[in-house]
């Protein structure tokens, strides 16, 4: 299989990121609607959505709020999507779950793994992190969750800060940050990191 | 082509071909001007509402709060601002309610913007200046034309004077023309001072400007509202 087909964390906009867990054809429609409401958004108002709104904007399309896109709905959709973004407010992490309950979190695992992992994040995380000690916890603990070991082709990572917004790291990138990942397995270095990054982790 | 068939006069009918006009825009007159500082702006619109030789109030405000720190002044057709303002003031809400915020000036002059625009082939006819003070807290003026063009001044009049009024501005607060001038920023006072001054040229020459002016002062504090008599006949 091609690895590099399986997209789970994607951009909405230049200032959103949405990492998604769950029926993955369902979460193409959600982020498609994400992103025409983020543009429109800015065709309008001439600024960057927040990324509450975009939240709440996405997961009404479950309730069949458009015209366009027929009336009640069937079935909820079956993901739950972590929404990372930087706005007035600075960087936000939104959780939503298939009922399209959606929350702020400071760390957030979703998925297959997601119990362990949020336990796991729990003790990690503190407002004080830094990026890159974020990326290393959140890497650590997708190590710890997933079946498969962890490797360049089977984990994505993005990073959302105010000055570079949304970056997907390139295969170097990733393979750099699961050596220092490994480094400090060694020396069981203490952890710290910025807020929304340890959830833009997703496993492939 | 001339109209002959007239159905008063039905031995003068013809079978020349008849013209039906549609005229659904009235030009009600007003004129609007607005000046922007570095920690303020200043709009003023005269409260004359006319319909050619005929005077309908001498007492309408052409300015519209559309939040905390915007506000829209409006002239030209008056039905088409009652319609556009009603339907701005909803927009306004709707988003505070979407957003859980007040929209920017800067958010409120797109929108506007879009707004105009999606009405292209059946424009409201209004000559609006929108003002408020944006994200840095500086002063802006907002200018459009019927179908939402949109340009950020420092200065703008518009309405039945505003080509009367535009080249006074241009001079007096743009330092156009003007030999051995230091490029100064306006004061609150002096901006204050310039535009009743032009409104009451505006009044010596345009017979749909008039009566009074109502003014709005934005600052960081807030909205200050003042009145200023022109003349009345």
């Amino acid at each position: 299989m091609e690895s590099t087909t399986i997209e789970k964390i994607v951009e909405v906009d230049k200032h959103i990121g949405c990492a998604v867990s769950g029926l993955m054809a369902d979460s193409r429609t959600m982020i498609d609607r994400a992103r025409v409401e983020c543009q429109n958004h800015w065709f309008v108002y001439n600024e960057s959505m927040s990324v509450e709104s975009c939240a709440q904007a996405t997961i009404a399309i479950q309730f069949g709020d458009s015209d366009d896109d027929g009336a009640a709905m069937s079935r909820p959709f079956g993901v739950a999507i972590l929404f990372a973004g930087i706005d007035e407010k600075g960087p936000q992490l939104y959780h939503m779950d298939p009922s399209g309950t959606f929350v702020e979190f400071d760390a957030k695992a979703i998925g297959s793994g997601s119990e362990g992992a949020q336990q796991s994040l729990q003790e990690m995380y503190h407002r004080s992190m830094t990026l890159s000690e974020a990326t290393t916890a959140a890497l650590t603990i997708l190590k710890q969750v997933m079946e498969e070991k962890l490797n360049s082709s089977n984990v994505e990572v993005m990073t959302m800060t105010p000055t570079n917004f949304f970056h997907m790291f390139t295969k170097e990138q990733v393979e750099e940050a699961l050596k220092l990942v490994a480094i400090q397995e060694q020396s069981k270095g203490d952890l710290r990191s910025i807020v929304s990054t340890a959830e833009v982790m997703s496993i492939k | 082509m001339a109209s002959v068939a007239n159905p008063s006069f039905p031995d003068y009918s013809t079978q020349a071909p008849t013209q039906h006009m549609f005229s659904p825009y009235a030009d009600n007159g007003g004129s609007v001007v607005a000046i922007a500082g570095d920690d303020f702006v200043i709009i003023g619109a005269d409260t004359r509402l006319s319909a050619g030789f005929s005077i309908y109030t001498r007492e309408q405000n052409k300015l519209f709060r559309l939040s905390d720190n915007t506000v829209l002044g409006c002239a030209g057709c008056w039905c088409d601002t009652l319609t556009l303002t009603r339907i701005l003031k909803a927009r306004m809400q709707m988003y505070e309610q979407e957003h859980n915020k007040t929209m920017s000036t800067t958010a409120a002059a797109q929108m506007l913007s879009t707004m105009l625009y999606y009405k292209r082939f059946f424009p409201y006819y209004i000559s609006n200046i929108l003002v408020g003070l944006d994200n840095e807290g500086k002063g802006c003026v907002y200018s459009y034309d019927p179908i939402g063009h949109c340009e950020r001044a420092s200065y703008r009049a518009g309405g039945s004077a505003g080509a009367l009024l535009q080249p006074l501005l241009d001079n007096q607060i743009g330092l156009k023309n003007m030999q051995n001038v230091t490029n100064k920023t306006v004061t609150l006072d002096r901006a204050l001072a310039v535009v009743k001054d032009v409104f009451i040229s505006a009044a010596e020459r345009d017979i749909y400007t008039g009566d009074k002016i109502m003014i709005i002062i934005i600052t960081k504090n807030g909205i200050k509202e003042d009145s200023f008599d022109l003349r009345k006949d």
